[in-house]
């Protein structure tokens, strides 16, 4: 017995050291101990934050991550850091407040009254609001459609609002939503598109004229990077072709410093990034402006979240000018970049992320 | 910090450790000291200032009592306790919740395991006082008692004479970093593997209407409850044991398998055992001298548990659960005549004691008598697709709790040792450490700790 605890007392500390080494010389730790404000050591905070920035800088991190979300789903309930795990796919159960439904409504309200052309609203349900039914009861509080509801009941009744929650739910047994993620795929926006573009005035495309290239079938999501749970299948990355002639002749976008960036409707770089989400136009802007060779002087401002990427280049076949603008900074970037006078209509296209969080 | 972080597991420890171990023996209190004013520098610089002054306080009351005439004695004692008892309702009761905006520490702060370091700061002032022991002269090793970083979260409550000899004696080597870090795994596994999926369970049926529960939920939730409390503290306690045991100290354990006793008063004196005698040697025993009369004793006896259920939780729900322990032993021992056979004396105390934590678990006393109707079928529900739903999922975790509270393992562990197959011991023990450190590792992966606290001590 003695022996066995020696050997054991060896092989830990052993294990526990060259995890330290690699924790420490990994670099990405060192870095964050500079990070450390003023604040937070007077206060506290600084465990938290080293106790994160070690699980991130951890060696076989992922590996370690996918084993805590299989053994956690394996000896209790599949709830994983608020994603719960089923058979087919994740999906987020952090809880929903409807005072960020009113205070989104409130600030909606607001830019339509300033505003002199249609204000369109489409709220976005995620993955928990079309598949969330076979949650168990205490998890599934508030559901998204009481939430989207609600803020539709909210909004003034001069704004058209566009019911994507029935429209997605009635196609929920498609591949409308990501399996590892909370956002829809680029069939769900085309699903949502096909409405969107007739409230708007225009007769939509249909989907046998799209050519549809999988750009990655190995996406994972925001939800897998909460869990890190491998069996759930990965998710593709498509993009919807249409050859009419049309072209895309502007693509420019301004980040949060202003700084000018030039863009395409798609980067199929960013695949391979931190973030592949980013395929659909790139790195997160502030404001968007695209211009194309459609012939009909129709200018559209859409203001969105990063549900709206994969939806954009729907519209770029029927407007010769979109005005894209992050819904996180829109007053901001619309006192910079826009004369709303150009635009006889504004869309809102928002993910309920954006708005359970706002 | 937590004890069950990565970065105390992988940084924190093995550089204390490693420091701890090439330090001269002359200077190990004060680089023991040193780490634990870095650990505490972890919660922020406020926070170390608060256990610092806790320190300096109770270390000047109690050479104030030491060095005062007797008749004035009292005077620092009532100080120092009064210092002791504001300080540590200012963390946990809400009537005193200015106190903690009066020291300016940030919200939500909290200083784990003040409810234990303040038991034995008041016990080392009573000890003085009683002239037990004399005051230290010595900060460093008094600031010690109070925030030595191995025991500071929620360690074992002891006397400063046994501490002082557990100081005395404390031997380093190889042998005794092995039982540490085996008690030490032990007890985080405890806490990352078991006690915080049981507080999943139980969070799950707590955040359901009472109204809307059935009454198969609620006797999961309040046995996940109970058993969530019995892995997190003594999880806690295993690990600052080890923790303890890896630097040469050998800290006495907080539990000795309390769940599944035959009788509460069995139960009460396996549970938190250091505690419970705290509470018997500072306040039970010299107020019972005093008494002759036995229904009085009793009678104390009572309110003693009444205040121990309030220093589990500052609450009508913790005192009503202190006073029906109380009661439960004083009834108990009335009808010991009547022997029970085992297996029902085990049901009986486990039957009792589940009933009577719905009131430690609840925020108020109308509010367990309804769950307590509800567990019955108050809601004309006795099971519904929750329960099933929450058993279907949580049955495993349940038995190997109910399993691992119990001795049988140790038991048959220690049966196993002394056969033939002794030599599977060796073999098991550093692969189930290791396993054991792997998968809470891997628990913990995401966030980087196990935070979640179904009670804060």
């Amino acid at each position: 017995m003695k022996r066995a605890v020696k050997i054991t007392a060896g092989a830990v500390m052993i294990f526990i050291s060259a995890v330290m080494g690699m924790i420490l010389f990994g670099g990405g730790f060192v870095q964050d101990i500079t990070t450390i404000g003023k604040t937070e050591l007077i206060n506290g905070g600084i465990d938290d934050k080293l106790a994160g920035s070690v699980a991130e800088n951890l060696p076989f991190r992922d590996y370690m991550r996918s084993l805590g979300a299989e053994a956690g789903a394996k000896i209790g309930e599949p709830v994983v850091n608020d994603v719960y795990i089923s058979d087919e796919r994740l999906l987020d159960v952090s809880a929903s407040e409807l005072s960020s439904a009113e205070n989104y409504a409130l600030e909606v309200n607001s830019f339509a009254e300033s505003y002199s052309g249609t204000v369109y609203f489409a709220a976005v349900p995620t993955s928990k609001g079309i598949y969330g039914d076979d949650l168990p009861s205490y998890i599934f509080d508030i559901t998204e459609k009481k939430l989207i509801e609600y803020l539709y009941d909210e909004l003034a009744v001069n704004i058209r609002k566009i019911d994507a929650y029935t429209i997605l739910k009635m196609l929920s047994d498609n591949y409308i939503y990501c399996r590892s993620d909370t956002k829809w795929t680029s069939y769900g926006a085309y699903c949502l598109y096909r409405t969107v573009i007739q409230k708007l005035g225009f007769i939509p495309i249909s989907y046998d004229k799209y050519a549809i290239r999988h750009v990655t079938d190995d996406y994972r999501g925001n939800l897998y990077d909460r869990t890190g749970y491998m069996e759930c299948k990965a998710d593709l990355l498509d993009i919807y072709e249409y050859s009419d002639g049309t072209e895309i002749t502007e693509c420019t976008g301004y980040d949060r410093d202003g700084v000018e960036h030039q863009l395409s409707l798609y980067d199929t770089k960013a695949v391979e990034s931190d973030n592949p989400y980013n395929l659909y136009l790139g790195e997160p802007m502030d404001f968007i402006r695209i211009k194309t060779t459609v012939n009909n002087e129709k200018a559209i401002l859409v203001i969105g979240d990063e549900t709206a990427d994969c939806f954009i280049p729907f519209l770029t076949k029927h407007y010769s000018e979109i005005a894209f603008i992050s819904a996180d900074s829109y007053k901001e970037a619309i006192e910079k970049y826009v004369d709303t006078k150009h635009y006889e209509q504004a869309l809102f296209l928002v993910g309920l992320d954006c708005i359970k969080n706002y | 910090m937590t004890y069950s972080s990565l970065l105390f597991i992988y940084l924190f420890f093995p550089a204390a450790l490693g420091i701890y171990m090439i330090s001269p023996k002359k200077i190990k209190d004060i680089v023991l000291y040193a780490e634990s004013l870095i650990f505490c520098g972890f919660m922020g610089v406020k926070m170390t200032l608060f256990i610092l002054l806790f320190s300096i306080v109770n270390y000047t009351a109690g050479k104030f009592i030491y060095s005062v005439k007797p008749r004035l004695k009292s005077i620092p004692l009532a100080i120092g306790i009064l210092f002791d008892i504001i300080m540590l309702l200012s963390f946990r009761a809400d009537y005193f919740a200015y106190l903690h905006g009066f020291m300016r520490l940030p919200e939500g702060a909290y200083p784990l395991g003040i409810s234990l370091f303040t038991l034995s700061t008041v016990g080392y002032l009573a000890d003085i006082y009683k002239g037990n022991i004399r005051a230290d002269k010595n900060f460093i090793r008094f600031s010690l008692f109070v925030m030595m970083f191995p025991r500071l979260i929620m360690g074992t409550v002891i006397s400063y004479d046994t501490y002082l000899t557990t100081m005395k004696n404390r031997r380093f080597n190889i042998g005794e970093l092995g039982e540490g870090i085996i008690g030490f795994v032990k007890g985080l596994a405890k806490k990352v593997i078991v006690a915080d999926q049981l507080y999943m369970l139980y969070s799950a049926v707590d955040g359901m209407p009472l109204s809307k529960l059935s009454a198969a939920s609620a006797w999961l939730g309040i046995i996940a409850y109970i058993l969530c409390l019995y892995f997190t503290l003594s999880g806690l306690s295993d690990m600052s044991c080890g923790l303890c045991r890896c630097f040469g100290i050998r800290m006495p354990n907080s539990f000795n398998y309390p769940m599944f006793s035959g009788r509460i008063r069995v139960f009460l004196s396996k549970w938190h055992i250091q505690v419970i005698q705290w509470f018997r040697k500072y306040i039970t025993t010299p107020v019972s001298s005093m008494i002759n009369n036995a229904y009085i004793g009793k009678f104390v006896f009572v309110i003693v548990w009444t205040v121990t259920g309030m220093w589990y939780s500052f609450s009508t729900g913790g005192a009503l659960w202190g006073m029906l322990m109380g009661l439960a032993v004083v009834i108990e021992n009335k009808f010991t005549k009547f022997r029970r056979i085992r297996t029902n004396g085990v049901i009986f105390t486990m039957f009792a004691i589940t009933l009577i934590s719905v009131f430690l678990a609840a925020e108020s006393i109308s509010g367990g008598l309804r769950y307590i109707g509800v567990m019955f079928g108050g809601n004309g529900n006795l099971a519904d697709s929750l329960s099933v739903y929450l058993l279907k999922y949580y049955i495993v975790i349940l038995l190997v709790a109910v399993y691992g509270s119990t001795d049988l393992f140790k038991n048959t562990l220690a049966r196993v040792k002394d056969s033939k197959f002794g030599w599977i011991i060796s073999v098991f023990t550093p692969v189930t450490v290791f396993a054991l450190l792997l998968a809470s590792t891997a628990l913990m992966a995401y966030s980087g700790q196990s935070d979640s606290m179904i009670i804060m001590l």
